[in-house]
């Protein structure tokens, strides 16, 4: 015999609009062992509260049942009123009828005996719970950040400033990511480098940061205050310890790539620093490129290297370290715009993609910031085509949010350095983060000229074979019209980073449909994610321009020190164990469990799970063919009973 | 070429001596005779002297893999292993229910291997189209080649062609008939648990009574368990006193599998057991 209380949320209208709900505290109230049942406005509010408090002293609850939102916004209040009320906490039953059931239908009748059947089934579970203890852990008091770029740049400042370590790593022989890329930054067009570079050095500095260039996480064990993660630290062929930064090497080296940072405009040696303002500014050597990896002689860098620096025998090696908590902030590619054939990018050497014109204002860039066509001569007329795979319900759907502002930020650079005519086409203008709108009106006034309608195709001008023609329905016109141009910017969807897949398993991270990384609620925890300890921070998270980026970035920060500033933290109760009695050494649970958790006892001849790593997710005990492994808070008898509450209906 | 039975039997036992003579192996996995010739029984040889008792005819069909988890680990055993059956012996390894280095597989190249109650050929309904054993260490006879290969799935032809409402009532009354003596798990190489879930009191999974409900249980989660597992060697079926043609089901299941994951149960020692391994890229079809 247990005594159950039912607390049945209105949440306003939120519930009580599609779910009767006092008809269904009627309900509860004929359910076996509920001995009070009551509804309420908003249980969530400090009268609600002490409502559930009142009632579990004066009926002498044993069970607390709130049909209300999801668990996830409001388990921790309601578990802390029974703690409060000398319950113990995993007594707590939370029945979600708002995201479950009043936010996904319109009928009444239909919510509400939806409703009943979720709570009938509640009750019944809730009758075979039983008390749990927390488990109290030490917590590791070090943060892992994962990408360099200015995301990654700056949540590890801010967090090495308060004290705590960092390891930053990055997969790059250089941090900066795409910002170290730029000249100018919109809307303020300030050089992008003198405000990034500084920066870039004081994590070189920090005598709290380790920066770890050239490096991948290749494994990721543990739980939130005990990560344990591997590091696949890439050969660089490059002592790094030894090497001064003379560059003597480069000068020398007869091994020819493209130069990724200057996007593939010009080729860089084998043994490279990609931009002169690199950090660390020491070189390393591209195997691929490399003559003496491909012909086996060579050896150049090596005889001018007077650090003796050189190590062609070099291998990856791997380290571990111990973190309390990780930021990811792996940032974006761009889209691949070959694809899209009808706008010739790859095709015609007069189209380019923004990352390209970035490099071509730029001067550090391949033509020191003149710009010019891959023939060498000056662009007379530049169009800019917006949108390009984003909005587009065929590629991407999202909007990538800083395009038109960077090809605002275009078309006055063009205005300053050629004497172009510059033509933006676009959907519709969004300028709407701080200073703008006001951007946008100042590049109004300097003669660019603004086409609403989106490019449809870039094809070889008939007329002048070297140069192109975009096609284009003007919507304000309602015209159809070709314009001759001899320079095309793709303002391509800016997309989630290829590998983003990899790096979402490493961590337990979900992925929304384009592949960003999902933050655990999109209003009130977009830096947390489900994988907890684990925050986001910057484009990887999903579009956005800079300051929203750092933004980001520091509120991640101060999340992961809410983490590592305390040396214990209490973990969940709700974990799994193995009654060996039943197991028959299947070894499922040791190759299902995402954690780590469950090991092989060879002699035992059975499985066990290691608690401290177990997350409670259940996974194992869904495998386990003789149902060997007790879910604890979700053991087979009380699943089983709440499914035959729920199938009663 | 016809298979010669004799052949085969006579290099059973010269291995089978040697390895217990040598003391390289403290058992050896292989057949003796039952009440008559059309019925041997699995055998275990433990002693020199034990293996005079070995035979092999063509009515040896019984899947010794069965034996091996019988075993504690670490017991150096030796094996007689047909085609599925070494597919079972691989699959065991896979899982990490025995060590590769503590047995000694006696591969057996055949076909025409028959059915001890109807005396029917059963290569193309079992055995999963296969004569030569994927995994062995000794092999017992000559590779067999030239047989025509069919297709392990040819017989699912008439199954698929029915509707789910069809084979729905097919398993209904399939299954209906079970007696539930167990037979096909305790012939199932993989079906090793212990207890079975069906034994189980708390929770309990199924009635134990041999009535519909209970039945659907206990062979549907079977079929589950046995999902990407499942070897093909048909011993479930023909240890059936009742005759219900469980293989079809797995079968099924195994063809599923192999087209959503691109993998056969039990055909090489390096895959993983699909079903509790995940790969980025594995199909999403089972979700659908
Ligand atoms: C053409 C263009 C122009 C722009 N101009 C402006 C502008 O003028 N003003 C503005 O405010 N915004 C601008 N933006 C937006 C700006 O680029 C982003 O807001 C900003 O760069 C995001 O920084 P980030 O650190 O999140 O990502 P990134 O800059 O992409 O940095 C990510 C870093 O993580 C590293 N990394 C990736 N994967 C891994 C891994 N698996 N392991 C380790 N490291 C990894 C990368 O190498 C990189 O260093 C522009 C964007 C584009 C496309
Ligand atoms: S899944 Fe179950 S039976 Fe298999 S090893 Fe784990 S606990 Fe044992
Ligand atoms: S419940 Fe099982 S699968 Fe999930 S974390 Fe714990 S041990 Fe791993
Ligand atoms: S062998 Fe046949 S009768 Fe016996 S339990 Fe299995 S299916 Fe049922």
């Amino acid at each position: 015999m247990s005594r159950i209380g039912v607390f049945v949320c209105h949440c306003g209208l939120n519930i009580a609009k599609t779910v009767r709900v006092s008809e269904l505290a009627e309900f509860a109230a004929t359910l076996p062992d509920v001995v009070v049942a009551k509804d309420y406005k908003f249980m969530c509010s400090t009268p609600g509260q002490e409502m559930i408090a009142h009632d579990i002293k004066a009926h002498r609850l044993d069970r607390v049942i709130v049909t209300a939102c999801s668990p996830l916004m409001h388990e921790q209040t309601f578990r802390k009123v029974l703690a409060a009320s000398g319950l113990n906490q995993y007594l707590l039953t939370i029945v979600n009828i708002r995201e479950q059931v009043s936010w996904v239908t319109h009928d009444i009748d239909e919510g509400t005996a939806k409703a009943k059947a979720l709570l009938n089934g509640a009750v019944r579970r809730a009758r075979l719970l039983a008390p749990l203890t927390s488990r109290v852990i030490d917590v590791n008091s070090d943060v892992l950040v994962v990408g360099g770029g200015i995301a990654g740049i700056q949540a590890a400042l801010e967090l090495a400033n308060t004290g705590k370590k960092v390891y930053l790593v990055e997969k790059n022989s250089t941090i900066g990511g795409h910002m170290a890329q730029f000249d100018k930054t919109f809307p303020t067009l300030d050089c992008s480098a003198c405000i990034l570079t500084p920066k870039m050095d004081s994590v070189l500095q920090h005598k709290n940061i380790t920066l770890l260039t050239s490096c991948e996480v290749s494994e990721v064990k543990g739980f939130v205050g005990n990560f344990d993660i591997t590091i696949r630290q890439k050969a660089r062929y490059v002592d790094h310890t030894r090497c001064n930064a003379c560059l003597a090497c480069t000068e020398k080296c007869p091994g020819k790539a493209v130069s990724e940072w200057d996007e593939g405009l010009v080729k860089r040696k084998a043994i490279y620093i990609p931009f002169p303002q690199a950090v660390p500014q020491k070189p390393v050597i591209d195997r691929d490129a490399c003559t003496f990896f491909k012909k086996g002689k060579c050896r150049l860098c090596e005889k001018v290297c007077e650090q003796k620096a050189i190590d062609f025998e070099q291998q990856d090696t791997f380290t571990t370290v111990k973190v309390g908590a990780v930021i990811v902030a792996t940032g974006y590619d761009l889209m691949d715009t070959r694809a899209l054939i009808q706008y010739g990018y790859g095709k015609y050497p007069g189209v380019y993609n923004a990352l390209e014109v970035e490099r071509l204002f730029n001067s550090a860039g391949p033509t020191g910031g003149k710009v010019t066509l891959r023939d060498g001569k000056e662009p007379q007329a530049i169009a800019i085509l917006h949108c390009i795979g984003s909005r587009d319900k065929n590629n991407y759907e999202h909007c990538s949010r800083v395009c038109c502002m960077y090809s605002l930020k275009f078309a006055h650079l063009f205005k300053e350095k050629t004497s172009a005519d510059v033509y933006q086409f676009y959907i519709d203008m969004r300028a709407a983060g701080k200073g703008y709108e006001e951007f946008y009106n100042r590049i109004i006034e300097e003669d660019v000229k603004f086409i609403r309608g989106k490019g449809a195709r870039v094809a070889q001008s008939a007329d002048e074979p070297d140069r192109l023609v975009v096609e284009a329905e003007d919507t304000i016109t309602g015209k159809f019209i070709r314009l001759p141009v001899d320079m095309v910017v793709l303002s391509p969807a800016i997309i989630p980073r290829g590998d983003a897949k990899d790096i979402a398993r490493l961590f337990n991270l979900s992925t929304d449909r384009y592949g960003f990384f999902m933050e655990r609620h999109p209003k009130l925890a977009p830096l947390s994610t489900m994988s907890e300890g684990v925050f986001i921070a910057g484009v990887c998270q999903s579009p956005k321009d800079i300051p929203d980026t750092v933004a980001q970035a520091n509120g991640a920060a101060a999340e992961a020190l809410t983490i590592v500033v305390k040396d214990k933290m209490e973990l969940e109760a709700t974990t799994a164990m193995v009654n060996p009695a039943s197991c028959c050494a299947c070894q499922n649970c040791v190759r299902v469990c995402p954690y780590g958790a469950p090991f092989f006892n060879e002699a035992k001849g059975v499985s066990e799970i290691n608690e401290a790593l177990c997350k409670g997710c259940g996974l194992c005990a869904s495998v386990c063919p003789p149902s060997a492994i007790i879910a604890r808070h979700f053991t087979n008898d009380q699943v089983l009973a709440e499914m035959e509450g729920l199938l009663e209906f | 070429m016809a298979i010669s039975f004799e052949q085969i039997e006579q290099n059973l036992k010269t291995e089978a001596r040697k390895l217990l003579e040598s003391g390289k192996v403290s058992l050896v996995l292989a057949y003796g005779r039952g009440y008559d010739e059309n019925h041997p029984m699995p055998y275990v040889a433990k002693h020199p002297s034990d293996v005079d008792n070995i035979v092999f005819n063509e009515y040896c069909t019984a899947n010794l893999a069965r034996y091996l988890t019988r075993y504690p680990r670490r017991t150096k055993i030796a094996i007689a292993a047909k085609a599925a059956d070494s597919r079972a012996v691989v699959q065991l390894i896979q899982e990490d229910k025995v060590c590769r280095e503590d047995l000694v597989v006696l591969g057996i190249p055949v076909y025409g291997m028959k059915n001890f109650k109807t005396g029917e050929a059963i290569d193309s309904k079992t055995t999963g189209g296969l004569s030569n054993p994927v995994l062995y260490d000794i092999l017992l006879g000559e590779e067999v080649h030239g047989q025509p290969v069919s297709s392990p799935y040819d017989v699912l032809a008439a199954y698929e062609a029915m509707d789910k409402e069809e084979r729905w009532a097919f398993w209904q009354r399939e299954l209906g008939r079970c007696i539930r003596c167990y037979a096909c798990r305790k012939a199932c190489p993989m079906c090793y648990c212990d207890p079975c879930f069906i034994d189980q009191n708390k929770p309990k999974w199924g009635e134990k009574s041999p009535e519909s409900p209970g039945n659907l249980m206990y062979h549907l989660t079977r079929f589950h368990h046995l999902a990407g597992r499942c070897i093909d060697c048909g011993e479930c079926s023909r240890a059936c006193p009742v005759d219900i043609p469980l293989y079809l089901f797995h079968k099924k299941v195994a063809k599923d599998c192999e087209e959503m994951f691109g993998q056969a149960a039990g055909m090489s020692i390096g895959d993983k057991p699909v079903l509790v391994n995940f790969r980025v890229d594995d199909s999403d079809k089972i979700l659908e």
